[in-house]
């Protein structure tokens, strides 16, 4: 990096400022495409801009999986506790400078000692329609459960299993530092087997698809992918690939409509995508029915969703696209063409 | 030229020093003697972590008590800010039935979790906190929030980007902290 490119500091904290800013605005319009043209546009200003943008991005998902990690029937004690404690906020202000210094570094320390080894060996987790849940297992793995999922998790001393029955899970592996012997992560779904090689990714069980599939999508690092049948060679899925997996074979997707990790951060992003397909997707974080007509199937959408309100993605739908969502009961809801 | 000797520039002889007399100091705050002698120890694990991190050698400190004392208090500020947040959301568990109530190892984590968020918190005034709280928690919108605390939505809008800065700035400080610890 030349020094040209660095901002002196205190450029640097209006620009992280401005980025939050865009954060903040992004988050009230998501799916506002002039808020998202001149958000990008603010962003491709300047390299100073978009480095700015990506410090700030980065906090800012490291934050939400705090908050993620908040079960959503825990809202309610969560605040009321959080609220009383920020009280004693007055009492650290008041310690000085020297203590500042030395608690600039107490943070990471203290969150590593008291990471308590969860005892989580024979452990069910499981999600209804519209719920996201993220757990901690025994060996440190982070396992986050979209809407409509379960998965069960079966460690030994050999492997650490986790058979995925419904839905989809996004693992991030964990170090498993407490076992002696380095044991293999496994998911396991009806078509076959899944190995971490130190990695982050996640597992979609499609079975509506023809033949039924499991759909492996890698953040980082990479998975081994093993089919059921015999006879079929295991074949290795690296960082960024999309893959089919039958029972039978393995086949490389290309389709790049969605971001298939959003859910983690609650969000659905799509690009130029089949409105057909965008309400499928909607329709798994939404309890009831969600039809449409054959008139609007082919229409395109792009944009940031909130999966959070599936009523609300629906009315910014209304506003960009000449549909219309007719509620006939709070369970039953067709989308057709705005007449 | 100078001889190497076992002399005030090490953390032993700060420990041989100053330890009882800080976990004496500690346990007059606290009132609790093993809680006493667990932060006392960790104060010392935090000025190892210091001192290796290329800050300011032991040998340089002109105050090493008032430095140890600084580093402890902080450490007692964590633990209050742990059983404060630990009575408040158990009070709020009481008052619901018992077969909703998490399991032992679901309130550890939630606890957990809780902790780092309020460590985020602090610094904010009591009505942004409470925005940010009803954004990130329940997922209220920038409207609701404006509604239900009767405020304007460029308002909230403000309160967010001051609130997300806060944050922001304690997570990238805690990022760099790490680099210079490893």
């Amino acid at each position: 990096m030349t020094a040209a490119a660095t901002p002196p500091a205190a450029d640097l904290e209006a620009l992280e400022r401005q980025a939050i800013a865009w954060l903040v605005r992004l988050q009230a319009q998501p799916a506002n495409p002039r808020v998202l043209s001149a958000c990008d546009q603010w962003r491709s200003a300047h390299p100073s801009h978009e480095h700015a943008w990506q410090s700030v991005a980065h906090t800012y998902a490291l934050m939400r999986q705090s908050f993620m990690r908040l079960p959503r029937s825990e809202a309610a004690p969560a605040m009321h506790a959080l609220q009383r404690t920020a009280a004693l906020g007055g009492r650290r202000r008041a310690i000085g400078r020297l203590a500042a210094l030395a608690l600039a570094v107490a943070p990471a320390a203290w969150l590593a000692r008291r990471e308590l080894p969860w005892q989580r060996l024979g452990a069910d987790y499981a999600t209804a329609t519209g719920e996201r849940r993220d757990v901690v297992l025994a060996d440190g793995t982070l396992l986050s459960l979209n809407t409509d999922s379960a998965v069960r998790v079966r460690f030994d001393d050999t492997q650490r299993r986790l058979l995925l029955d419904r839905g989809e899970i996004f693992v991030s592996s964990g170090a498993d530092a407490s076992s002696p012997v380095h044991r293999p992560l496994r998911v396991e779904t009806e078509q076959g087997l899944l190995e971490a090689l130190g990695t982050r990714f996640s597992v979609r069980l499609l079975p509506e698809h023809a033949p039924p599939a499991s759909r492996l999508g890698v953040e980082q690092g990479a998975v081994r992918m093993q089919p059921r049948s015999a006879g079929v060679s295991p074949l290795v899925a690296d960082a960024g690939q999309r893959w089919l997996m039958t029972r039978s074979g393995l086949q490389a997707e290309k389709s790049a409509d969605m971001d298939i990790h959003g859910w983690t951060e609650g969000l659905l992003v799509i690009q130029d995508m089949r409105l057909a397909d965008f309400l499928a997707e909607v329709a798994r974080y939404r309890p009831g029915h969600l039809g449409w007509d054959d008139d609007v199937a082919e229409l395109r959408i792009s944009g940031t969703y909130p999966l959070g309100n599936t009523t609300r993605v629906l009315a910014l739908l209304a506003e960009a696209l000449p549909i219309e969502p007719v509620l006939r009961t709070r369970y039953w809801t067709q989308v057709r063409r705005r007449r | 030229m100078t001889v190497h000797t076992p002399t005030a520039d090490t953390i032993e002889w700060l420990y041989l020093r100053h330890h009882d007399g800080l976990r004496d100091w500690i346990q007059r705050k606290l009132n609790n003697a093993s809680h006493a002698a667990d932060l006392a120890h960790d104060t010392f694990v935090r000025l190892l972590m210091r001192t290796q991190g290329a800050a300011t050698p032991v040998g340089e400190m002109r105050e090493p008590l008032a430095y140890l004392r600084a580093i402890a208090n902080g450490l007692m500020i964590d633990h209050w800010r742990r059983q404060t947040l630990e009575k408040a959301y158990l009070e709020a568990l009481a008052a619901r039935p018992e077969a909703l109530a998490p399991s032992a190892e679901e309130r550890a984590m939630i606890l957990e979790t809780l902790a780092q968020i309020a460590r985020l918190l602090e610094a904010l005034k009591p009505n942004v906190r409470t925005a940010f709280l009803l954004a990130q928690i329940e997922g209220q919108t920038h409207a609701e929030i404006a509604q239900h605390m009767g405020v304007s939505v460029r308002t909230i809008e403000r309160w967010m980007t001051d609130a997300l800065y806060r944050c922001h700035r304690i997570l990238h400080g805690d990022a760099a902290a790490m680099g210079r610890a490893s």
